[in-house]
């Protein structure tokens, strides 16, 4: 599904001249649940938008679901992002102004999908995160754990191959936080392929497997006890 | 493609800076189409041509004041040596010119009586060279021979027995008949004496620029036996400015009994009395500029500071798959539905203040076709100036949505 | 807390030099524009003698055409027959009455090397001077015998005096001028009534005649008629004949304490045109007016179309440039709403938000007010440029019009930042934190 390897990438200042990421390597297969953990600066942000092809890279080769993406350019990019990937945020970027329908329309209708299929799909995955009564609320009159409900219905109405999640229980209380992972994990049991970044050893423990990152490479780690103490902090 | 539902309800929820873009483009829109209209009516009064070669004449005022003062004499030396000068093509001595703001208007009817309908209309006074002079063409009937001028005396009211008048007077004294027939009739002046129409000249402008009759001239063939005239001289092509500072300083030369003044171009003398309206123009014509310029600069404000305040919302957006021309799309979306209620609300403030302005300034009615002109315009204004901070939205990074402030 | 407020306001602008530059600059052109054309009405209406504007009546009697009105609906001619006039002037029935024509004559200056020109003449009664009242530099009018005996004296313009004499007080000296010595009683100083109110028929904005001399001169020396001059009869052949005809070319004024002294004056010339019906003059029906100054200027429409089709596009102008203010300040105080959630948060009561932002507005305000000041200076420079002589007189600022500037500025500038500023005041305490 998702294959990186010797990937490299570059933050350039005048002065100094960041290794975001170093021969970073990577495999996720399909249908994987997978937990990219790691200390603040170590470049999981990083790993995490050129996984979600937010941002380029200088070097090494990076196959996402069978296809080279480092000589794609940003049209393409976005294409292949509305098509394939599913974002899930910190703080849910719905967008204020928009109700929860038309917030799941969004990536829909850059999919081209005509006004019908785009209904039945908002519908339909609104209705499997249970909020299918409040469409045409605004997101600020949900709760936290509501919003982000709608941003993962958001994500998983154009039924992308891959999830890729930023911290998806950061800006919740315990309960909520319980309630969303619950609900990826039905997902990821559905076949969706899940990628989450978080620092949260607890949240990553939840995974199938985890991915371990630290001063831009990987160490995998299987066993969630053996983790350093510093990934808690 | 087109996102008009969403935006249009994002729209709803943040109403007020996007009624105050569309009632900026509203009175804009108002004030420049009415501009445009009130520019466009002025340019045409400004077009009408007094049928005159105004490009290579001239004229000066003679007034004599010393008592033993000979008009006569001195009337026709100065004509016999103005037409003598090389360069000069003909002259006239004349009452008054045309467009030049004052002159003399009588009432022409074709019946005599006191309670007939007379028809206004601007006498000049001229000799046979009269019509060369002016540069009109005698298009039905004679033109003055030398035999038809007679004097006229400061303190008599005579009038001679016969006249030209312009092809418009023609129709306007006579308006079922063709122009032509007017010749050799009889029309009656001060009410009861009688004159014959000699020809009909094409066309000659009266003095007043603002008179509705503008175009209703008489020529009557008397020489002045007045202290004050003006001289009307018709160079040829280039000559002018050579012809006039000669003829100046010959007349004042040739007698000590008279001043001369008001040395002036029919050029000058068309920019004089149509300042007013080419002054209008000017100034509207910078009005709209600026206020095209400030709607412009406030459309670029407003949506410069609405793209800083969606950065997350557009990083977003590109994250779940919009290309850049998608986001780009978006902003010139909304500023045209913004710029679509402002036209809408224009074209009906424009007709509101077109009808108000024709109440209270007489104005005519606006031509229909620049209310849609101006929408078109105004739609243009607002896309130009929303293409700026469109493209800058557009060049958001989409990693910015995974950005946690 | 003022100077708090003050600190505040310039810190704000200086932060958004941009936003901050837009909004000056679009008030200042507003305001420019406005008061370009505010300044040009203004010196285009203004009462050219407030001290007895209303004391001053123009004489109108409607001796016209019995068929047809002299204007449509009904308006009595502009000016007077000399029959009617003369009458006038003789009875002496107001306080002073001031009867006038234009005409022009050659003037031959003395010196040698001097050539004889033309000057322009008022020709009118004694009483004009003390009616409107005229400055003098030196002398003073003429007296009422020399009215009667057509005395040939004459009072002339300080500019006249320069250019005749050096600037010397002439008083008592003679120019001579339509071919007879003038004896020089008065010089005026310099008098340039804007609009050019005693006589309205001719160029409204011109300035006053070279010299002046008793009215019945005109029929002495049967001086030509400058000016206007309308008639619905064909004159007599003569000069005679054209005194003794229907024809307008004569003006009156004359002056009244109160309103029974108009009154009375108005019951004297119904009585007047009666008496003449008699005489089989004055066809039509009874139609006499007594106008004063500024029913007057009103009535021959001295503010011209075009400068008010001018002043209402300014303002609509000046409301989009507020419109766009109101925008930008909106946009500048939401991307405030973190400082201001701060100041709620540590205390700041709304009351204090409003005045700290309204002090913003009004700095942004007075600082366009001033600058579109200068663009109103720019503007007159080019309505002098555009319109020539004329617009020399009614396109000067004067201190009024300064602070008439000023508190539009403040004032618009104000309208357009109560919303925003009620806006930033809504801003709840902690609710802008809690959303970082």
């Amino acid at each position: 599904m998702l294959s990186m390897n010797n990937v490299k990438k570059i933050f350039r200042t005048d002065l100094v001249e960041t290794h975001a990421l170093n021969d970073f390597n990577l495999q996720v297969d399909e249908g994987e649940f997978v937990a990219v953990t790691g200390p603040s600066g170590s470049g999981k942000t990083t790993f995490l938008n050129i996984a979600g092809l937010l941002e380029t890279f200088e070097s090494g080769t990076y196959m996402l679901d069978g296809k080279d993406v480092s000589k794609l350019n940003d049209n393409q990019r976005s294409v292949l992002r509305n098509q394939k990937i599913g974002f899930i945020f910190q703080s849910f970027n719905l967008i204020p102004d928009l109700s929860l329908f038309d917030n799941v329309d969004v990536p829909l209708r850059y999919r081209g999908f005509n006004a019908a299929e785009r209904k039945q799909r908002i519908e339909q995955s609104l209705e499997m995160v249970g909020l299918a009564n409040r469409m045409k609320h605004l997101p600020s009159q949900l709760s936290g754990g509501q919003q982000q409900r709608v941003a993962i219905a958001r994500a998983l109405a154009g039924e992308p191959r891959f999830l890729l999640a930023d911290e998806p229980t950061g800006n919740l209380d315990t309960k909520m936080a319980h309630s969303v992972m619950e609900l990826l994990q039905e997902i990821n049991q559905k076949g969706t392929t899940i990628v989450m970044v978080t620092h949260d050893a607890t949240l990553a423990a939840q995974a199938a497997r985890n991915i371990y990152v630290r001063d831009g490479r990987v160490s995998e780690l299987h066993d969630v006890s053996a983790m350093p103490e510093a990934v808690n902090s | 493609m087109f996102e008009t539902g969403p935006i249009l309800r994002a729209l709803m929820r943040n109403k007020v800076g996007a009624i105050l873009i569309a009632l900026q483009i509203a009175v804009t829109m108002t004030i420049i189409v009415n501009s445009i209209f009130i520019i466009m009516e002025r340019k045409e009064l400004m077009a009408r041509e007094s049928g005159m070669d105004e490009a290579n004449s001239f004229y000066i005022r003679s007034s004599g004041f010393a008592k033993d003062f000979n008009n006569q004499v001195t009337v026709q030396e100065d004509l016999a040596m103005i037409r003598g000068l090389p360069g000069v093509v003909d002259a006239i001595q004349v009452n008054a010119i045309p467009i030049s703001g004052g002159g003399w208007s009588m009432g022409l009817q074709t019946k005599p009586g006191d309670d007939q309908d007379g028809v206004g209309v601007a006498v000049y006074m001229v000799d046979e060279h009269g019509t060369n002079t002016f540069d009109v063409d005698v298009i039905a009937g004679q033109d003055f021979n030398a035999s038809d001028i007679i004097w006229r005396d400061g303190d008599r009211n005579d009038w001679p027995d016969q006249i030209l008048i312009t092809k418009a007077m023609a129709e306007d004294l006579y308006p079922d008949e063709d122009y032509r027939n007017a010749v050799g009739k009889t029309v009656y002046i001060n009410r009861n004496e009688p004159i014959i129409i000699k020809g009909i000249i094409d066309k000659l402008q009266a003095p007043w620029i603002g008179w509705n009759g503008l175009e209703r001239v008489m020529l009557v063939p008397q020489l002045m036996d007045f202290s004050a005239y003006r001289y009307l001289v018709r160079t040829e092509p280039g000559q002018r400015d050579i012809i006039m500072p000669k003829v100046e300083e010959m007349l004042a030369s040739s007698n000590k009994g008279r001043i001369v003044r008001e040395l002036r171009s029919m050029q000058e003398t068309r920019d004089r009395s149509y300042r007013r309206h080419s002054a209008m123009i000017n100034i509207l014509t910078t009005v709209m500029v600026i206020l095209t310029i400030v709607t412009a600069l406030g459309i670029v404000g407003l949506a410069s500071f609405s793209v800083n305040r969606r950065k997350k919302q557009i990083g977003t957006r590109r994250a779940l798959g919009a290309t850049q021309g998608a986001i780009l799309r978006y902003f010139m979306l909304e500023n045209f539905m913004i710029s679509t209620v402002g036209v809408m609300v224009g074209a009906a403030l424009t007709v509101g203040l077109n009808m108000w302005l024709m109440q209270a300034f007489e104005l005519s009615r606006i031509d229909w076709y620049l209310i849609p002109v101006g929408m078109v315009v105004l739609w243009l204004v607002g896309q130009i100036a929303v293409l700026g901070p469109a493209k800058r939205a557009a060049a958001i990074p989409p990693a910015i949505a995974t950005r946690n402030v | 807390m003022f100077q708090y407020y003050l600190k505040l306001a310039l810190l704000s602008i200086k932060r958004n030099p941009i936003l901050s530059g837009l909004m000056v600059t679009a008030i200042a052109l507003g305001i420019g524009a406005c008061m370009t054309t505010i300044t040009v009405n203004y010196l285009m209406s203004a009462d050219p003698i407030p001290q007895k504007s209303d004391k001053l009546f123009y004489v109108q009697l409607d001796s016209w055409d019995p068929n047809d009105p002299f204007d449509e609906p009904n308006e009595p001619p502009d000016q007077l027959t000399w029959t009617d006039a003369t009458n006038l002037l003789k009875a002496k029935k107001a306080t002073r009455q001031v009867m006038m024509a234009q005409s022009v004559g050659a003037v031959e200056p003395e010196q040698q090397d001097a050539k004889p020109y033309m000057a322009s003449i008022r020709l009118t009664s004694k009483d004009f001077f003390g009616a409107f009242d005229t400055p003098f530099l030196y002398g003073g009018g003429w007296s009422d015998e020399a009215d009667v005996n057509r005395e040939f004296v004459t009072v002339i313009s300080r500019e006249t005096n320069d250019k005749l004499f050096g600037g010397q007080n002439s008083v008592g000296k003679t120019i001579r001028v339509l071919g007879n010595n003038f004896k020089v009683v008065g010089v005026l100083d310099n008098w340039v009534p804007v609009p050019r109110f005693y006589d309205l028929t001719t160029d409204q904005f011109a300035e006053p005649e070279e010299m002046f001399m008793p009215i019945m001169l005109k029929e002495e020396l049967e001086l030509p008629s400058s000016g206007n001059t309308n008639c619905w009869k064909r004159p007599d052949d003569g000069f005679k004949g054209f005194l003794n005809s229907e024809c307008v070319n004569f003006q009156m004024w004359v002056e009244l304490e109160s309103e029974q002294q108009k009154q009375a004056y108005k019951d004297y010339i119904d009585n007047y045109v009666k008496e003449q019906k008699t005489l089989g003059r004055f066809a039509r029906p009874l139609n006499n007016r007594l106008s004063d100054v500024n029913e007057w200027m009103e009535n021959q429409e001295v503010v011209a179309d075009d400068a008010q089709i001018m002043l209402w596009l300014s303002f609509m102008f000046l409301l989009v440039c507020l419109l766009n203010t109101i925008g930008l300040l909106l946009a500048k105080f939401t991307g405030k709403t973190g400082e201001i959630s701060l100041r709620r948060a540590v205390g700041a009561s709304r009351k204090d938000i409003f005045v700290q932002h309204l002090i913003e507005t009004a700095c942004i305000g007075l600082a366009g007010g001033i600058a579109g000041l200068g663009l109103a200076m720019l503007g007159l420079q080019g309505i002098k440029v555009l319109y020539g002589s004329f617009a020399d007189r009614v396109s000067s600022l004067d201190f009024n019009l300064v602070i008439i500037a000023l508190i539009l500025a403040l004032l618009s500038s104000i309208a357009a930042g109560l919303y925003p500023t009620w806006r930033a005041c809504a801003i709840a305490p902690a609710r802008a934190l809690k959303d970082q």
